[in-house]
């Protein structure tokens, strides 16, 4: 009854379906060890050695299990794939519904879990220095390994409920993480708003879930597995629902109870995990972790979930242009809208945060528009980048004994040369400068934008709308990024003015995370990070400027080579779905004469590669399906994009290179007053009312008050409950003797009469 | 000693107590050696509990350790107990919990022990009872006498008000089983019998038929009662004071047990007994649940007392219980009888911690406390993970039920917007997180304020011996429920399938008319 180890397939060994789980269970296994033996022992070498040990295990087997011949991200072969499972156990099955602890690796968890394990390794070795002497050493590490079990079971997992025990496992690992320096308000607080706000997606997700079972069951055939699994008769949802038809494009189709409505909820689960607006308020102030935590879970790896859900999930998003348009708004809207309290913030960390608000933004403007691959390319570029650049920031940070306000530091190049020639890189990556990461995914999605087609979009001018905010958003990203180095790392050296010119700002973090580098109030000198930290920042640092060479689009490959393979593309392809071609659009899409389909594609299973997966890859390696006006377009808007990133280096070159302490807009500083928003007009009434309201109003007065009424009625008449008062234990006895001796006389009495 | 499992499980509590009295009468007895005769007899009972897993088959509904004598033959009352899947897991419960109760009560109890142990003891022989009666009248006993010994374990062992206490929960509770009482001598004058599987025998195989009217009013006493005891919004505020003033013990039987005799009575008796009207009440009893779903976890949010805090979170949680009965699902019913399990394990921790912390500070009050991680680091690690199970955090126990019960909600047909109901009830699970992390963060983390705290002994072995085995039923009920919810699938089905069966050649809404017109004939009738 496993359904991995029944499957048709013959070449996946049992051997390698073990394997799998082991991916999840070696981190656990460390935080486990980490937890009961680390915490005695207090041996920095111990625990650093077996949290990143665990979860280079991981990390190996990821690699072996997706690349080895066969293996479920086969690059040679493409098409055909065949993802690797490993059921463990049925975890609940009532009645239609049944969930499974099952893992499958197919091409786009294996891609997840790619990036997921080998980040997270880095991130574990440039830790180890971060935290030294942290008196919480062996905790760091238990939760930090903890966090990787739930994120690649969120990746792995074969099915909605399973995933959802990722998605909650990681929303409760962020929660102690952020909260990790328990002693400080601010953490406490920022780690509960976390939870709170992740709780409100996570309704979303549940929600989704349920009513995608609902449907299928609907079908006959109620299901929440990503995949088909012939040995146990479990279905593939999207198999399930992949004959539907498409919704209809209207504002009625998110309450009709069908596929647009499954989409909706199921991104109110993306926009909670994935901090987008409206619930975008938790990231920001969750950078009060840590700086590993924030490289790791709130920039590479946790916040992107939200996104690979959705590709998770194309088959339905496809049926759902409704849905696929509202996901497309929220992006652009995020994207520029962080970015620009992104340009008003001192703090370095909190410049970072709100990039990353921005960066997935695009990532899911990009999921909006039926651009799942370029979706998921820009998350993985994005991990490099946006972790080398916290990492980067914790380095400084570090260096400058935990000062984090980007106002007291200034001309660090000097003083760190490794940290600030690694950032550099990232800068350039995320400003979208060609051949680093970031040009590649970005400009990949513009272009997206700027040919979408009206299958989701009201009208064309839509899609020119989509990609102007998106390529605004490029220049304010480049302008608050040149901003961020400028500040940090050219100019007057700042920290040594002291502390008290900044009266305004609280940085408690500097205040209170004294941990043996003996910082006190003063004058340091900046240092360089020992090599467990370069040494990550410096690996990361080639992936930023190499990374995005996985996904050269066809137009820019095309320059350099006559048949230029675009990696992400061939791998993902097969387990994407596409939106169907739009009728009326006119510019049509990039891939239209390629994918004519009228209803969306199948998903691939298991089973049998479906054959249009091989005639894609065929298309996609040897023949030309790009028309030469596309070719050009696409050429035009990628120089467009070089173009703007320069202009907004150019621009944050100029005005900060001069006066990097120029004040900014109080309303971007102060982030637009949402937090004091969500306060006044949420939060305060809730609480306010409940109190009030329903506690002492209601409950105390109404309910009770009118027990109480009849009560004093009773002891008026009777003057019992005032006996009773007076607090005669043997009173209450007696009485409930002679209620007891009633009871039995009636039936006694009735025993005779009957 | 098959036949007569149950009745030793039953009476062993009892006879600890006996055994107790018997001791203290010893010239060379001595007071602390009560609770170790009334911890070994529980110990055994927990342990003769686990025989009845043995006997219960995956497959098949239906009573086992049946047994049946004549008890008040001029009444044909009889003794008749026999356990099936559902009152399988709530006896075990039971079992399992005194033993912690006891112990938690180790240094916590000063005054007259005697008289504690023996009520403990009696309470549990109650309870017991209560789950495995299929005799109306002796299920009717049961459930009286378990309300005495809680009364006292209120009035005389309690916190401040624990008077006020006691007494609002007797008065509320024996109000509501009063009017059982009736429902189930009326049912005695039209079926001649007290016996369940009787009564049930006869009203689906041409016994005599019930009107309209009079299931209505048999319902609605059976749902009083139960609805008092669960307790479902508004009838809920006696749990509170209850709880509150209660010692831990007492609050951990409460929440663990006592709480479930309504729910379980709800499912044996509403939904066995009388279907037709079950489906009637369904929009009712699910409009009640979901606002107690809400309304229990936004005044919990609000408290100022952790213990008060927790009972709230019982009528939200308890609430779910009900909206899962009443869906008629087997999904919903399943998670409800889960989350039943799952509440007292939780709750019951939750008790624990808090009666920890109330024994080293003599108060409740959250303001209080705060960096209670510094002081008790074991404390703090093991309450937040039972916070976290009360939240429903999945692989812990609390999400398994409540997942099911929504599931079960949103597929249900009893009610006309089972999906606007169960989103809502949704939302309880976001409130969950709201007070009970709110709540973690002024009495658990951040800096320690009140220098009372500052040297606060952690847990001693005892304590976290108490803990422990109540965790690792969380983890393991979180990770594989299947263990209970085999068991106790076949038992609820024959309910379900009673329950949920559409009146032959109509949905529920023929259903609702035709017995909308059976009212109606029976209104002219009485005139």
């Amino acid at each position: 009854m496993q359904p991995g180890r029944n499957k048709p397939c013959t070449y996946i060994s049992l051997m390698e379906n073990n394997l799998l789980s082991l991916i999840i269970f070696a981190p656990l296994a460390g935080a486990a060890i980490n937890w009961f033996v680390g915490r005695r022992l207090r041996n920095e070498h111990f625990i650093g050695i077996v949290a990143c040990s665990s979860v280079g295990v991981s990390t190996l087997i990821a690699f072996y299990l997706a690349l080895k011949p066969g293996g479920a991200l086969h690059l040679g072969e493409p098409g055909v794939t065949t993802p690797v499972f490993d059921h463990l156990w049925t975890w609940i099955q009532v009645g239609q519904f049944r969930a499974d602890f099952g893992l499958a690796m197919d091409r786009l968890s294996g891609t997840y879990a790619l990036f997921v394990t080998f980040i997270g390794f880095l991130i574990h070795v440039f830790a180890v220095g971060y935290m030294h002497k942290d008196s919480g050493f062996y905790r760091f590490f238990a939760y930090l390994n903890l966090f990787m079990f739930a994120m690649l079971t969120l990746v792995l997992a074969d099915n909605f409920l399973l995933m959802f025990v990722g998605w909650e496992g990681v929303g409760l690992c962020s929660y102690l993480l952020i909260g990790y320096y328990t002693d400080r308000q601010e953490a406490g607080d920022a780690a509960k708003k976390a939870f709170i706000t992740n709780r409100v997606g996570d309704w979303g997700f549940v929600m989704g879930l349920m009513l995608i079972f609902a449907i299928t069951a609907g079908l006959g055939n109620g299901t929440i597995s990503f995949f088909d699994h012939p040995g146990t008769g479990v279905a593939s949802v999207f198999n399930v629902v992949k004959d539907l038809p498409i919704d209809a494009f209207t504002w009625k189709a998110i309450f009709a109870g069908g596929l647009t409505s499954v989409a909706v909820l199921l991104f109110i689960g993306a926009a909670g995990k994935s901090a987008q607006i409206p619930l975008y308020v938790w990231l920001p102030d969750a950078m009060a972790g840590p700086t590993p935590v924030s490289a790791l879970i709130h920039a590479a790896t946790m916040v992107t979930a939200g996104v690979y859900m959705i590709v998770r999930c194309s088959e339905i998003y496809v049926h759902a242009p409704t849905a696929m348009f509202i996901v497309a708004i929220i992006g652009a809207a995020t994207a520029l809208f962080a970015a620009t309290i992104g340009i008003a913030q001192n703090d370095i960390k909190k410049v970072l945060a709100y990039s990353t608000v921005s960066q997935l933004g695009y990532m899911f403007l990009a999921c909006g528009l039926g651009a799942f691959g370029a979706a998921i390319f820009h998350v993985i570029t994005h991990a490099f980048f946006k972790a080398l650049l916290f990492l980067g920031s914790g380095s400084v940070i570090h260096g400058m004994h935990h000062e984090q306000d980007m106002r007291r530091m200034g001309g660090l190049r000097k003083y760190m040369p490794i940290t600030f020639a690694t950032m550099l890189t990232g800068w350039l990556a995320i400003s979208g400068i060609p051949i680093f990461a970031g040009f590649f995914s970005k400009d990949e999605i513009l272009w997206k934008a700027w040919s979408a087609g009206t299958f989701n979009l009201p009208s064309p001018a839509w899609s020119k709308a989509l990609w102007f905010i998106g390529a605004l958003t490029a220049l304010l990203t480049a302008v608050y990024m040149t901003r961020m180095m400028v500040m940090t790392f050219w100019g007057a050296e700042r920290f040594r003015e002291g502390h008290a010119d900044h009266d305004d700002h609280t940085d408690e973090s500097h205040a209170t995370h004294e941990d043996g580098h003996g910082a006190i109030h003063g004058v340091h000198e900046p240092h360089e990070s020992p090599l467990t930290m370069t040494v990550p920042l410096v690996v990361l640092a080639v992936l930023s400027t190499f990374g995005g060479l996985i996904g050269v689009p066809y137009a820019l490959g095309s320059y350099f080579s006559d048949h230029p393979t675009n990696y992400i593309e061939q791998t993902l392809g097969p387990v994407i779905s596409e939106t169907p071609s739009s009728g009326h659009s006119a510019a049509g899409k990039p891939h239209a004469e390629q994918f004519e389909w009228l209803s969306p594609k199948p998903q691939v299973t298991d089973s049998a590669p479906p054959v249009h997966s091989l005639d894609e890859s065929a298309v996609g390696t040897t023949g030309h399906p790009h028309s030469p006006e596309e070719v050009r377009a696409e050429r035009l808007l990628a120089l467009l994009s070089v173009l703007i990133a320069a202009l907004g280096i150019g621009v944050g070159w100029v005005v900060f290179r001069k006066r990097p302490l120029l004040q900014m807009p109080r309303l971007l500083e102060n982030k637009y007053y949402v937090d004091e928003i969500y306060n006044k007009t949420i939060i305060n009434p809730i609480t306010a009312g409940s109190r009030e309201g329903l506690w002492k109003l209601f409950d105390i007065g109404v309910i009770d008050g009118f027990l109480h009424a009849i009560g004093d009625v009773v002891t008026e008449t009777g003057g019992v409950l005032r006996r009773l008062q007076a607090g005669f234990v043997r009173g209450y006895a007696a009485i409930i003797l002679l209620g007891a001796l009633a009871v039995i006389g009636f039936f006694a009495y009735s025993a005779f009469r009957g | 000693m098959q036949h007569h499992l149950l009745t030793i499980i039953i009476l062993l509590p009892v006879a600890g107590a006996l055994a107790t009295v018997a001791y203290s009468l010893l010239p060379s007895k001595r007071e602390s050696n009560y609770k170790w005769i009334a911890l070994g007899f529980s110990l055994v009972d927990f342990a003769l509990s686990l025989f009845l897993i043995r006997g219960a088959q995956t497959g098949s509904g239906g009573f086992r350790f049946v047994e049946d004598v004549l008890w008040i033959g001029s009444i044909g009352a009889h003794y008749h107990v026999g356990v099936d899947g559902i009152s399988l897991w709530l006896v075990i419960l039971t079992t399992l919990l005194m033993p912690i109760a006891i112990v938690s009560s180790w240094t916590a109890i000063h005054k007259r022990q005697l008289a504690y142990y023996v009520f403990l003891g009696l309470l549990a022989g109650a309870m017991i009872g209560v789950f495995v009666s299929l005799d109306l009248l002796l299920f009717y006993l049961f459930f009286e006498a378990s309300l005495v010994p809680m009364f006292f374990l209120i009035g005389i062992w309690g916190g401040e008000r624990r008077i006020y206490a006691a007494v609002k929960f007797f008065i509320y509770t024996a109000v509501g089983s009063l009017l059982m009482l009736v429902a189930i001598i009326a049912l005695f004058y039209i079926y001649g019998t007290f016996d369940y599987t009787t009564i049930l025998a006869a009203m689906t195989s041409g016994g005599p038929a019930l009107s309209a009217q009079t299931q209505f009013w048999l319902f609605l006493a059976f749902a009083f009662a139960f609805c008092i005891k669960i307790p479902l919004f508004p009838l809920h505020t006696w749990l509170p004071d209850a709880h509150t003033e209660a010692p831990t013990a007492g609050s951990v039987i409460l929440a663990g047990v006592l709480l479930k005799m309504g729910t379980y009575g709800l499912l044996r008796f509403n939904l066995g007994l009388f279907p037709e009207m079950a489906r009637e009440f369904a929009p009712v009893m699910i409009t009640l649940a979901v606002i107690g779903i809400i309304y229990g976890a936004l005044v919990a949010m609000v408290q100022p007392d952790v213990k008060r805090l927790v009972a709230y979170s019982s009528v939200s949680h308890m609430g779910f219980v009900v909206l899962g009965l009443f869906s008629f699902t087997e999904m919903g019913i399943q998670g409800a009888l889960y989350q039943m399990l799952a509440h007292g394990v939780s709750t019951g921790a939750l008790f624990l911690f808090v009666g920890f912390i109330y024994e080293r500070r003599h108060t409740r009050m959250i303001s209080e406390f705060g960096g209670l991680s510094t002081p008790m680091p074991w404390f703090s690690t093991l309450f937040v993970i039972a916070s976290l199970s009360s939240i429903g955090l999945p692989f812990l126990n609390g999400f398994v039920g409540e997942f099911l019960i929504m599931l079960g909600s949103w597929t249900s047909g009893a009610i006309q917007y089972p999906r606007a109901a169960t989103m809502l009830a949704g939302t309880g699970v976001i409130w969950a997180a709201v007070y009970m992390l709110w709540m973690l963060q002024r009495v658990v983390f951040g800096k320690v304020t009140n220098p009372e705290n500052a040297n606060l002994p952690d847990l001693n072995a005892r304590e976290i011996g108490l803990i422990i085995p109540l965790l690792a039923l969380m983890v393991f009920m979180g990770v594989y429920p299947r263990v209970f919810l085999d068991r106790s699938r076949a038992s609820v089905e024959e309910i379900r399938t009673r329950v949920a069966q559409p009146p032959a050649g109509g949905s529920f809404a023929d259903a609702r008319r035709s017995a909308d017109g059976l009212t109606a004939e029976d209104a002219k009738h009485a005139k």
